[in-house]
């Protein structure tokens, strides 16, 4: 057991946040969401930076890391605010380089940022309900409800009835209808009539692929809670009112100490799922209780932000927004805290395994 | 990052656990729930057991009498321990022994320790006043030196367990002219000490604490810990080893597995209505929310480190959870959930959903207030000023 970072991954969430930091400005990141766009700039700068391949071993040409180590790096992109599919990618990639199908060519082209793949499970308007896509004769036909990404991804891995299959997004057979929602990211609406379907793994992996989307959209949460936190905190030491910091205001420190609180219990979570998944030991209502555990402390985390910053944290100059927005989304994202806390409802009749 | 236990630490849990199963029976639970963890012939001879096995010391260092084990075995101790139910010599056991290790004399750790793994002593603890509660450093229980001995002169509250102890861990003023925090000392006293009056406070819990009197109490100097006036240093080192013993997360699993079993075996039609398996779920939540703060407390400790505001969200979350639980158990069972064990068979679980509600309360300001929990945890762990 060992519930903090190792030397190598304080290494790699520094060298992360230093490289976002310095190469993602947040003028950059208000233009993208007024269009609609990813940044396609940062990708290629995430590829450059070999990121991606913590997801894959190194036989198909990755460095091995753990899902943890995947984990540090979705959680400080969500902390920068950025628009890129990194969870989006590293579910999918992750899924493929376990499914068992030669999929090498795809990973290669992955981690080469020629293939930027993202997953498309859900079909009603939230997270419930099995797939009903089919593929007959190889390919694939019918629709595909909020797939993040979906608009400018390569590639969609699609939950069909019978598994996971890959179609070429880029075909005319594969149409897109953009979204608009509340986190500013890119989102849409897909019809696939008759486009080519490469089958790449059976159910279980479509289950792999939920539990593990929960579990980083739990971490990507908890990256720009940390974020909203920080920047709390830092506000309520300079703003002062009645002549003293707001932050020695006994009624603002126990506001703060609620975010702390929920932000540190989440973040085990998330991380106890990752490492539960890597494992092969982690259930699908592990990982629904820490997505509804993020899901919960979402708007929790990021309203007592806003109460504690006042008008100053609703001027759209000011970076709170971000994660208030992109917060909420996340949490309605691979299943809402009510949708995931009806998962974890399902077990309660089993005792659970405490310790 | 790495979750999964080690081997050693599973196989212990598992050792443990099929011991606890083998030794607790009806009669021991009932001389417990009589006793309010104070003791009897029962309970002695299981510590003594215990002790046998090397498990009430075993996390001490081997000079005192130990194993110089990883802290984390205790954890897993104290889990265990509050998961089924059973005496483990409580806050004796949790907060004065490390106490008595990190700053007792090698006359008072020879004179004390052994006594306390045998489970024959029992300390209470006199910190609070009746004008010095949140405030403890403002006490004026005034210990004055007197040749070889202190003469103690004050008054004492919530000085639980007083009654069936043999020492009082009292913090005293030994120097009145020093700044408040500064003229606080630490004596043990023998609760057979003349003048020593105990008096009774009896509570909706069921058991009582104590109100403790001292006129003219004379102890020998050397029953002060750790040297005159540094006992304000030991008292907050003391609390925070209380309150990983209140943010124990065994006592709050066990809560919930009682009440889904009962409905499981009574009230079946309760676990088919979506809305009662959510709240449920709801609990499930927050206990494993729990569960991370206080092992990560736990786990910081371990490793030599000195937990401040993680102790404190520990603290908040597990005794904020238990008033929850309690609450959210009666609301599921109705009418029943009020039962208490007077009832007999007609109340779930021996009426613990109802005890529990009584009992909560306690754990939110014991131990140092929630209120003054959340300030430490934007003081050490935001690093916010206080005004």
């Amino acid at each position: 057991m060992d519930l903090e970072l190792t030397e190598t991954q304080l290494l790699l969430q520094e060298a992360v946040r230093s490289y976002l930091e310095r190469e993602v400005p947040y003028d950059r990141i208000r233009e993208q969401e007024k269009a609609g766009t990813s940044d396609a700039v940062l990708w290629k700068g995430i590829v450059d930076q070999g990121w991606l391949g913590l997801l894959f071993s190194e036989e198909n040409g990755g460095a091995g890391g753990s899902l943890v180590d995947v984990g540090l790096v979705v959680e400080e992109i969500a902390r920068r605010a950025a628009i890129v599919p990194i969870l989006e990618v590293a579910a999918v990639g992750h899924v493929l380089e376990r499914c068992g199908e030669d999929v090498s060519d795809l990973l290669a082209a992955i981690q080469a940022g020629e293939a930027v793949p993202v997953p498309a499970v859900w079909e009603g308007a939230g997270s419930e309900g099995a797939p009903s896509v089919a593929v007959r004769d190889g390919v694939l036909r019918g629709e595909k409800h909020f797939v993040d990404y979906g608009q400018s991804a390569t590639h969609h891995v699609v939950a069909a009835l019978d598994g996971l299959y890959v179609v070429d997004a880029r075909t005319p057979e594969v149409t897109t209808t953009p979204l608009r929602s509340i986190g500013r990211t890119p989102l849409c609406h897909v019809r696939y009539e008759g486009v080519p379907a490469r089958r790449v793994a059976g159910l279980e992996a479509s289950a792999l692929l939920v539990r593990l989307g929960r579990s980083l959209s739990a971490v990507q949460i908890v990256g720009g809670l940390q974020q909203a936190l920080d920047m709390t905190v830092e506000y309520v030491k300079v703003r002062k009112q009645f002549g003293v910091a707001i932050g020695s205001f006994q009624a603002v420190r126990h506001h703060a100490a609620n975010m702390a609180i929920r932000v540190a219990s989440t973040r085990l979570l998330a991380y106890e799922t990752l490492d539960a998944i890597d494992r092969g030991v982690a259930s699908d209502a592990q990982a629904a209780l820490a997505k509804a555990s993020a899901s919960r402390a979402a708007p929790e985390v990021t309203m007592l932000a806003h109460q504690l910053h006042g008008g100053n944290g609703v001027i759209e100059e000011n970076d709170l927004y971000f994660y208030t927005l992109r917060a909420k989304e996340q949490s309605l994202a691979w299943g809402s805290f009510d949708e995931c806390m009806a998962v974890v409802a399902g077990q309660v009749h089993v005792e659970p395994d405490w310790f | 990052m790495e979750f999964e236990w080690d081997a050693e630490y599973a196989d212990f849990r598992r050792e443990l656990r099929a011991f606890i199963q083998d030794r607790r029976t009806p009669e021991l639970l009932a001389e417990y729930a009589a006793t309010y963890g104070s003791g009897g012939p029962l309970i002695g001879a299981f510590h003594r057991e215990l002790d046998e096995r090397g498990w009430m010391r075993m996390c001490w260092p081997v000079e005192n009498g130990g194993e110089g084990r990883n802290l984390l075995y205790q954890y897993i101790f104290v889990e265990e321990m509050e998961y089924y139910g059973m005496p483990y010599g409580n806050l004796t056991y949790t907060s004065i022994a490390p106490s008595i290790v990190a700053f007792g004399s090698d006359a008072q750790k020879a004179e004390w320790l052994p006594g306390i793994y045998r489970g024959e002593y029992c300390f209470a603890i006199g910190y609070s006043e009746p004008n010095a509660g949140t405030d403890l450093a403002s006490l004026r229980t005034r210990a004055e030196l007197d040749g070889d001995e202190y003469v103690i002169n004050g008054q004492k509250i919530w000085t639980s367990l007083a009654d069936v102890s043999t020492h009082i861990w009292l913090a005293v003023r030994t120097d009145p002219d020093a700044r408040k925090h500064a003229g606080v000392s630490i004596i043990v006293v023998p609760t057979d000490t003349p003048g020593v009056t105990i008096r009774p406070l009896y509570t909706m819990y069921g058991g009582h604490t104590c109100e403790t009197f001292y006129d003219d109490v004379r102890v020998p100097a050397a029953n002060v810990v750790g040297g005159v006036n540094q006992g304000w240093g030991i008292v907050m080192h003391a609390l925070n080893h209380e309150r990983v013993g209140l943010a124990a997360v065994g006592a709050l699993a066990r809560l919930y597995d009682q009440l889904v079993a009962h409905l499981r075996d009574r009230r079946p039609e309760k676990l088919e209505d979506p809305v009662a398996r959510r709240r449920l779920a709801e609990l499930e939540l927050d206990i494993r929310e729990h569960r991370a703060l206080a092992l990560r407390n736990a786990w910081i400790i371990s490793r030599g480190g000195t937990p401040i505001a993680e102790a404190s969200m520990a603290k908040i979350s597990g005794t904020e959870l238990r008033t929850r639980i309690a609450n959210v158990s009666m609301d599921l069972l109705g009418r029943e959930g009020g039962l208490s064990v007077d009832s007999g068979a007609a109340a779930p679980y021996e009426g613990r959903a109802e005890f529990n509600f009584r009992l909560s309360p306690i754990f939110r300001f014991g131990g140092g207030t929630n209120e003054v929990q959340r300030d430490i945890v934007a003081a050490a762990g935001l690093g916010l000023a206080r005004g």
